[in-house]
């Protein structure tokens, strides 16, 4: 009944006039009232149009000096127009205080915040407090820009991809239906098709037939009725996995996306939010580990040691050109002067016997070995 | 120090560094099992002689059995661990011995790797179950392979005394590879002496570089000149450089013979070994130069609780004693005839009657494993009896067989030819 709907829709305004140039609808059937977020005072299009068209201008109605701009107006959604004015607060505050509840320490933390947002919109909508609410919401805006700015990249990354999903569901839907209709106009063609043969045969065969003819053709078509199915469980089984995968899919998406925030953490009008760990800026890499490679603690070496046995090696061409180097046989025989000169090993084996069961004296690693070796040349005694 | 962690990485150190006594238990152990195994084997063999011989005479002596095997218990006289340890020393000797029969000789560093692989073989394994001369010239060959000096096995047989061939040296190899737990790698103390010799002769002639721990304060005048005060050593020290060669010569045979002799490579590290056969060879010499590098007692005196050198070199102070104490001990047994007398009665009786027969031929049973005891049995009873012994059970073997082919391959039929006849006259009947 569009009429009657029209007029449901209507109704609010049909006993109105504009408050700016007093018609009514009654002399302009046509007539829009809009309204702006600035004062919601509200007046008709044509107004709207003959007020502001030049620029910016006070709000015609008396006593009320807000300037208003032309492209702030807009069709009022809700019939009360203080609902419309808390539908627009609200969204203005959720846009600013956008945190989510990945980022607070507890589940609790993340309470206290959604109850501190209603206070501020409560404060906001009901004008208590004004001045201070507005001035910590802008302060929160301007220290927290980068992370409102992810946060809503997210939402909206959010929105898409569960409105591609509802696409997607509803495009499987339809064509589930279609195969089902497809399969019971193939199954219907094939029970025709069977009660034709069947008849067809009874026609052409002999009276004593009759039986097992009418028992055969019920029996194919009940093969091919059980073949279908399976055929049928099986697709739908690769469906539902498809299905699945991709459902998958989309919450690794979501998941990877989300958590991520300004670097301050501590955003003064929010509390409780997770400290974010910077990582270490990464070291520039050291191959030996701390190591120095040609520190040595017991000696210093020196490019040439007096020794008049290998002296003459320092002029022989023969040993030089095959890339000899005495220097190698210096740093050698120094490291092998001092090397374990401060190992004393009965006090480090007997350390190491007691922190290890299998001390020196069990040859584990070999063990196998000795037993493979039991069978050709017999084993060394303490290993097994 | 870092030096100190390089040789704690290696093999040596890993694998076979020892206390006294650790080396002590572990050589015990070796000796009781080998002795067990000896004891089992030997009767295992004269059953296997008295079996045969029994069968022959057809009467056992079914009463005087248990008596029989106390009498060979106590017939049967293994090693101590003591004697093992003196075999293995004489052995050890042998090698440097064996090393001069070759043309050059073989380097002083080929024969002690040798001597090393000798030890560590006997650590784990026992004279009795391996006998020492056939293990010496295969850890011998061994070493020269190690230690790149190369010599085919025909040159190198031809260097051994006695009838043997290539491959009685080479048939214990593997056995001694896995006995040396594949770490071939042995340290040893002369190139460190060559080092330390090095940079005394350097400091002589003022060239010497101090430690990195007293780099500023000491220079290497400083150095030169404390050397060039030291009391001179015994006898009339010409010059400093012939002090420091005749210092170096003597180590050098300390090392060569005492430090290879002796358990000094279990022991200690090489560095405190030749270090330690230094002060035997010049005391002060070897004291200056310890001072160099670890501070003399001076700085020790200041405050010495919180210089960890001061800790190091006392306990640096007392291992080198204890080494030195040890290389000291050591005499060649060519020089001690009481000992020769008691090795020889070792070697000559003792070890040819607790030899493990089961082991006695190597090269044999690296071929036919799984027959080797049996034919050592064989051949330590009457060869003739047990010879026609293992025929007869052969041949009644095949016979066996022969009887089991006639049969069907897959064994006789499930149904037997009466039931299956009975069944076919049923089916005519229906």
């Amino acid at each position: 009944m569009p009429p009657a709907r029209d007029i449901m829709a209507h109704r609010g305004d049909d006993d109105e006039v504009c408050p700016v140039c007093k018609s009514s609808r009654y002399l302009n059937p046509d007539m829009r009232f809009l309204i702006n977020p600035e004062c919601y005072h509200k007046m008709c299009e044509s107004c709207v149009d003959r007020i502001f068209s030049s620029g910016p201008a006070n709000c015609p109605v008396a006593g009320c000096h807000k300037t208003l701009r032309k492209n702030r107006f807009r069709k009022q959604t809700f019939e009360d127009i203080n609902v419309e004015r808390e539908v627009d607060i609200r969204r203005r505050v959720m846009q600013i205080l956008n945190r989510r509840e990945e980022e607070f320490d507890s589940k609790r933390a993340y309470d206290d915040f959604l109850e501190q947002r209603e206070e501020i919109i409560a404060n906001l909508v009901h004008g208590t407090d004004v001045a201070k609410t507005e001035s910590d919401l802008q302060r929160y805006a301007a220290d927290n820009m980068r992370s409102i700015r992810a946060n809503q990249a997210l939402e909206a990354q959010e929105a898409s991809s569960f409105r591609e999903q509802q696409t997607h569901e509803q495009e499987l839907a339809r064509l589930r239906r279609e195969a089902a209709r497809l399969e019971y106009e193939n199954e219907r063609k094939e029970m025709l098709a069977g009660r034709e043969d069947v008849l067809s045969r009874l026609a052409a065969g002999r009276p004593g037939d009759a039986a097992a003819i009418a028992r055969e053709g019920h029996k194919v078509l009940l093969k091919k009725s059980s073949a279908r199915r399976s055929e049928e469980d099986r697709i739908r089984q690769k469906q539902a996995a498809l299905r699945n995968s991709d459902a998958r899919k989309a919450g690794q998406g979501a998941l990877t996306t989300a958590d991520r925030a300004d670097e301050s953490g501590d955003s003064g009008l929010i509390k409780g939010l997770k400290k974010i760990k910077t990582p270490e800026p990464e070291k520039p890499y050291d191959p030996f580990g701390g190591l120095i490679p040609n520190k040595r603690d017991y000696y210093t070496l020196r490019d040439h040691y007096p020794n008049s046995y290998l002296d003459p090696i320092r002029q022989d061409t023969r040993m030089q050109a095959g890339g000899y180097d005495l220097q190698e046989y210096y740093s050698r025989t120094l490291m092998e002067a001092f090397a374990g000169l401060g190992c004393f090993i009965d006090e480090e084996v007997s350390k190491r016997e007691v922190t290890s069961t299998m001390g020196i004296s069990r040859p584990v690693a070999t063990e196998g070995a000795a037993l493979a070796a039991v069978s050709s040349a017999g084993a060394p005694e303490a290993s097994s | 120090m870092i030096e100190d962690e390089i040789y704690r990485s290696s093999s040596q150190f890993r694998l076979w560094s020892f206390t006294e006594a650790s080396l002590k238990q572990l050589r015990a152990t070796t000796n009781s099992v080998a002795s067990d195994r000896v004891r089992a084997a030997l009767r295992r063999a004269q059953d296997a002689r008295r079996s045969a011989t029994s069968s022959t005479t057809g009467t056992p002596a079914p009463g005087s059995d248990a008596e029989n095997k106390a009498a060979e218990d106590k017939q049967i006289e293994c090693l101590t661990p003591e004697e093992e340890q003196q075999v293995v020393d004489y052995y050890s000797e042998q090698i440097i011995q064996l090393g001069e029969n070759y043309k050059p000789p073989l380097p002083t560093i080929v024969r002690a790797t040798a001597i090393q692989y000798l030890r560590r073989f006997y650590l784990t394994n026992s004279p009795m179950t391996y006998h020492p001369k056939q293990i010496m010239p295969c850890a011998l060959f061994l070493a020269t392979k190690t230690d790149n000096y190369y010599l085919s096995l025909r040159q190198f047989a031809e260097g051994v005394p006695g009838q043997t061939s290539a491959d009685d040296i080479i048939a214990p190899e593997f056995l001694v590879m896995q006995s040396l737990r594949f770490t071939f790698d042995v340290r040893h103390p002369f190139r460190g002496l060559e080092g330390g010799i090095m940079e005394l002769r350097a400091i002589s002639q003022g060239q010497g570089q101090p430690a990195p721990h007293f780099q500023p304060s000491q220079t290497p005048e400083d150095l030169r000149r404390a050397l060039l005060s030291l009391s001179p050593s015994s006898a009339t020290a010409s010059t400093m450089n012939d002090r420091i060669s005749r210092a170096h010569h003597s180590t050098r045979e300390i090392l060569k013979a005492a430090a290879q002799i002796t358990d000094a490579y279990f022991l200690y590290t090489p560095a405190q070994i030749w270090l330690s056969a230094f002060l035997l060879a010049d005391r002060p010499l070897a004291e200056f130069y310890l001072d160099t590098k670890l501070g003399g007692p001076i700085i020790s005196s200041s405050n010495h609780d919180q210089n960890p050198l001061y800790a190091l070199r006392t306990k640096l102070l007392t291992t080198l004693a204890n080494c030195s104490a040890l290389l000291q001990a050591y005499k060649p047994f060519a020089s001690d005839e009481a000992r020769m007398k008691t090795l020889k009665r070792i070697v000559g009786k003792k070890l040819y009657h607790c030899q493990n027969p089961e082991k006695a031929n190597i090269a044999g049973q690296k071929r036919i494993p799984a027959a080797a005891a049996a034919a050592a049995a064989a051949a330590a009873g009457e060869s003739g009896t047990s010879e026609s012994e293992m025929e007869r059970l052969a041949k009644k073997r095949k016979l066996e067989r022969g009887s089991e082919t006639t049969k069907d391959l897959f064994g006789g039929e499930l149904v037997t030819q009466r039931t299956k006849e009975r069944q076919m006259e049923g089916d005519q009947q229906q």
